[in-house]
């Protein structure tokens, strides 16, 4: 129904613009910023404004960083923590396959969806969008939702939306940066705006390289493997009149990582190198035009590919051993429509089209994914007071259900100081292509793993080649069994408070009920050799809660600190169940006395620290032109399964034998300008020098760095 | 193969004499407490065959038999009879604490109906077992045990106490064998009683 629209419009332009006034007024000391965002509500809005739970990283902050990777920019903010799949990496020295990935609210990342100007990063393995795809260089802002957006961005924003904006063009500069650091570590980056009288141009692109880490020299392999990458943007806006806007943005990126382990054949191991090729690519066109001075309308047209190739090659003859694919392509025709002004009273609408293919090695065959979505929000103020959001998006597909996501979120201004904020709202996330389509035999010890939808070709064509005993009987498997989405409600209530023009706080609690969770499960019958079937089925349910809250304060506009705190609480409600009824025991791993498990013992769910803390600080002397910017990170104590072999029998965490200690990262950079356009950045990583190589082994210990950058405005 | 018996019998001497024309004493007789654990070679697709009366390994030749009593290959557990052996096994899968676990019950066993379709399920969530895909650990889930008729219609009841790998040398080799630890109480003299 949607195909007729495909054609029609030419470009969408999401959002409109941040205006350029993000920069600190230089005349009233210590200001507080109340800063324009485009991804709580598509429009520009002022965070005052919007009723929900908002933080922005500004390129200020990613600047004093001197960071190159925005996976270091995230994992120092307030309850945002790395959960990397230690799967792999840690013990054999395989390459880590999947990436880093960001937790939030305690989801894991699958649960978080990453936005580049509004458009989705398209192209997860196991579940993460790998972070280290997107250079910093050339960010405006980083804007982080937290709490479901399902009903403005559709599938995967259950946690919440980070949305990365890059800048504009402006006015005419340029900057080049050197990046040199530990691990022969090298960046280089330049960005460029040209800005005609009406044509303005963007450019950005950066190079970045490492040599990897070796943790365990008695395990065959790199820890992280050398790799170089590139990346590149261009930006093009184009001012049709007073009234249209046309923007036209690419982005590309690609990663080449040589890998080189060891892996067991048979009973010898052998040594394969080869490399994995990561490349990540998208288009979009926008045009926005305002039709009077109540209506505007953005139409934008969204291209993206993404591809991951891995080859390793025998080292004693040279021979293919692997390959491994993923390619995800996605087209996206949206067309919003906007009626009425911020904050006042303002109507928002849109329709779109995705149309998703997604191909693969472990795939049967290429896979299609089409999907229509419609969204409605009404954004109104009540006598300058109250702030209220109510939205629901409807998502249409052909593989699933239709899902309605809707939100309803206030603001209420007690004094123009303390702002109570709160949302309540659905989302949804839908299966991904590996729990539908995936077909793969582990070639090694030959189970086999089948998706929901591939399920019965699958069973049909094992029996037909012998691999199932022809007497078992699949008529009760004819039927694929769809997977459902898994659906979540989220709440979030909280309060902003400006204390002073000096000091904020802000508080959120939240909640995530999560139902329907995908897991995998294995068929009542095996193969002829006696290897398991494994499929995915629709079957827990869990809930994150707790708080997350920050203070800031500038003592003056050189000096200023920010501190932030996250407590939580996550936990397997089907666990809780078991509990209560007394059918969850644990077994001493010692004496094997058995027990009944009791509701305090559990834990909650593993890998997640019940407290995290962030720790800011920046000085800035002007006599000396010099900054120091220092953030630390805190993660709590979590729970890790197994470690160090424990094993009770429970199967959840519930015994401190399986603890990992909490741990602090520190970072420390200092900024010097040299000269009118120099500056010299000089840095120190993890200054405590924290690693766990089995745990995290994405984490080196301490590391420097040194940059040089040279800006040249106008 | 056996590796250990860390525990044995209470009363062996008393169960030798416990003949079935004797008149049974008034107070139930114990049964023999055991611990003991078996190494299963991932290479094999036999199964490990283990007899509860002779706390011992049954030789594979002997699969036909009704020497032994359960099986195991990997994480598959068999017992003999119907299509695993001409014995008179079945199963029932128990849940609660072992140690208080003390009259076998009279009917309710479960048999291996085909190879593929096991009386004990041994499947990934269900199963008797907690798989984690990090570590790959195979840890048998607390609280789970197996009632058994023998081969030969004695009671037993049998707890999985733990799977751990073995034969792995990092980083030359991966691991070569499971090692099971269980123990059991047996009943010699063929009552239900499995105090």
């Amino acid at each position: 129904m949607f195909g007729k629209f495909l054609y029609t419009f030419l470009a969408i332009a999401l959002f409109t613009r941040v205006s350029a006034q993000l920069k600190p007024q230089e005349d009233s000391v210590g200001k507080l910023l109340d800063e324009v965002v485009v991804t709580a509500t598509r429009t520009e809005n002022k965070v005052s404004n919007i009723p929900l739970p908002i933080q922005v990283i500004s390129a200020k902050d990613i600047q004093l960083s001197g960071s190159q990777k925005l996976i270091d920019i995230l994992q120092m903010q307030t309850g945002l923590v790395i959960a990397n799949n230690p799967l792999g990496t840690a013990l054999q020295g395989y390459p880590n396959p999947f990436g880093d990935g960001i937790q939030m609210q305690g989801l894991d990342p699958a649960y978080t969806l990453i936005l580049v100007d509004g458009e989705p990063l398209i192209g997860r393995n196991a579940g993460i969008i790998n972070l280290g795809r997107i250079a910093i260089g050339n960010i405006k802002q980083i804007e982080i939702i937290r709490g479901p957006a399902t009903c403005l961005y559709g599938s995967d924003a259950l946690a919440g939306v980070i949305n990365i904006i890059t800048q504009e063009p402006i006015k005419n500069s340029a900057q080049f940066q050197t990046h040199y650091g530990t691990n022969n570590t090298l960046g280089l980056t330049g960005v460029g705006a040209l800005v005609g009288k009406k044509i303005g141009l963007e450019l950005f692109a950066n190079r970045y390289s490492s040599n990897g880490y070796d943790f365990d020299k008695n395990i065959y392999g790199k820890t992280v493997d050398p790799f170089h990458d590139y990346s590149a943007n261009a930006k093009l806006t184009y001012p049709i009149d007073d009234k249209t806007k046309f923007t036209l943005s690419g982005r590309f990126f690609t990663e080449t990582q040589f890998n080189n382990y060891l892996i067991f054949p048979q009973s010898e191991a052998e040594i394969v190198k080869g490399k994995t090729i990561e490349t990540d690519g998208s288009l979009f066109a926008r045009l926005q035009h305002t039709i009077n001075n109540k209506i505007t309308y953005v139409a934008s047209l969204y291209a993206t590919s993404y591809s991951n190739n891995a080859s390793v090659f025998l080292q004693k003859n040279d021979s293919l051993y692997e390959t491994i694919r993923l390619s995800d392509f996605m087209l996206r025709p949206e067309l919003q429509v906007n009626i009425g002004k911020n904050p006042s009273s303002l109507f928002v609408t849109g329709i779109g089209f995705n149309y998703e293919k997604v191909n693969s090695t472990r795939y049967e065959s290429v896979s299609n994914l089409n999907s229509g979505y419609l969204f409605v929000q009404k954004q109104f103020q009540i006598k300058n007071k109250t702030n209220i959001i109510a939205g629901a998006r409807y998502d249409k597909n052909s593989l699933y259900q239709a899902q309605l996501s809707p939100k309803l979120a206030i603001a209420y201004k007690l004094k123009p100081n303390f702002i109570l904020k709160g949302s309540v709202g659905g989302g949804f996330k839908a299966p991904d292509f590996r729990q539908q389509f995936l077909n793969f035999s582990n070639s090694l010890i030959g189970y086999t793993l089948l998706g929901a939808n591939e399920l019965s070709h699958g069973l049909e064509m094992l029996q037909q080649t012998g691999q199932i005993n022809p007497d078992i009987n699949l008529s009760p498997y004819r039927q694929n069994r769809h997977l459902s989405p898994e659906k979540s409600v989220g709440i979030n209530a909280g309060f902003d408070y400006t204390i002073s023009n000096k000091a904020v706080a802000k508080v959120n609690f939240f909640r995530n009920d999560i139902s329907n969770l995908i897991e995998s499960y294995n068929l009542p019958f095996s193969k002829t050799n006696n290897q398991s079937i494994y499929s995915y089925m629709n079957l827990n349910k869990v809930f994150t809660e707790g708080l997350e809250a920050s203070f800031s304060y500038n003592f003056n506009q050189n000096f200023s600190i920010f501190a932030g705190y996250q407590y939580l609480i996550a936990k397997d409600k089907e666990i809780l169940q078991k509990i209560r009824d007394g059918k969850l025991y644990k077994k001493d791993p010692v004496t094997y006395q058995t027990s009944l498990v009791t509701k305090n013992e559990y834990k909650g769910l593993y890998n997640r620290s019940r407290n995290n803390a962030n720790f800011r600080f920046q000085y800035n002397n002007i006599l000396y032109k010099t900054t120091a910017y220092v953030t630390a990170k805190y993660r709590g104590s979590y729970g890790f399964s197994g470690l160090n072999g424990f094993q009770n029998g429970s199967g959840i965490y519930d015994d401190d034998r399986e603890t990992v200690n909490g741990f602090v990262l520190l970072n420390t950079t200092i900024s010097k300008q040299i000269a009118a356009k120099w500056e010299v950045q000089g840095g120190i990583e993890n200054i405590l020098n924290y690693t766990n190589k089995l745990l995290m082994p994405n984490i080196f210990g301490r590391s420097y760095f040194i940059n040089i950058n040279f800006k040249l405005e106008k | 193969m056996k590796i250990s018996l860390l525990a044995v019998a209470v009363a062996v001497t008393g169960l030798m004499s416990c003949g079935k024309e004797e008149v049974p004493a008034p107070p139930p007789t114990p049964s023999v407490s055991i611990v003991d654990s078996v190494e299963i070679p991932f290479s094999s697709n036999n199964y490990l065959f283990y007899s509860f009366k002779d706390s011992a390994v049954v030789a594979t030749s002997d699969s036909a038999t009704t020497k032994w009593d359960f099986g195991l290959r990997f994480v598959d557990i068999i017992v003999n009879s119907h299509s695993s052996g001409p014995g008179s096994a079945g199963v029932i899968t128990e849940t609660g604490i072992y140690d208080n676990f003390i009259t076998a019950p009279e009917t309710g066993y479960a048999y291996d109906t085909t190879a593929t379709q096991p009386a004990i399920d041994a499947s990934l969530s269900t199963g008797w077992y907690n798989y984690d895909d990090n570590t790959h650990a195979f840890s048998p889930k607390a609280g789970e045990f197996f009632v058994i008729r023998t081969a030969d219609n004695h009671y037993v009841k049998m707890e999985i106490l733990s799977v751990t790998y073995a034969g792995y040398v990092s980083p030359t080799a991966p691991p070569t064998t499971l090692i099971y630890k269980f123990r059991y109480n047996y009943q010699a003299d063929g009552t239900r009683n499995l105090q």
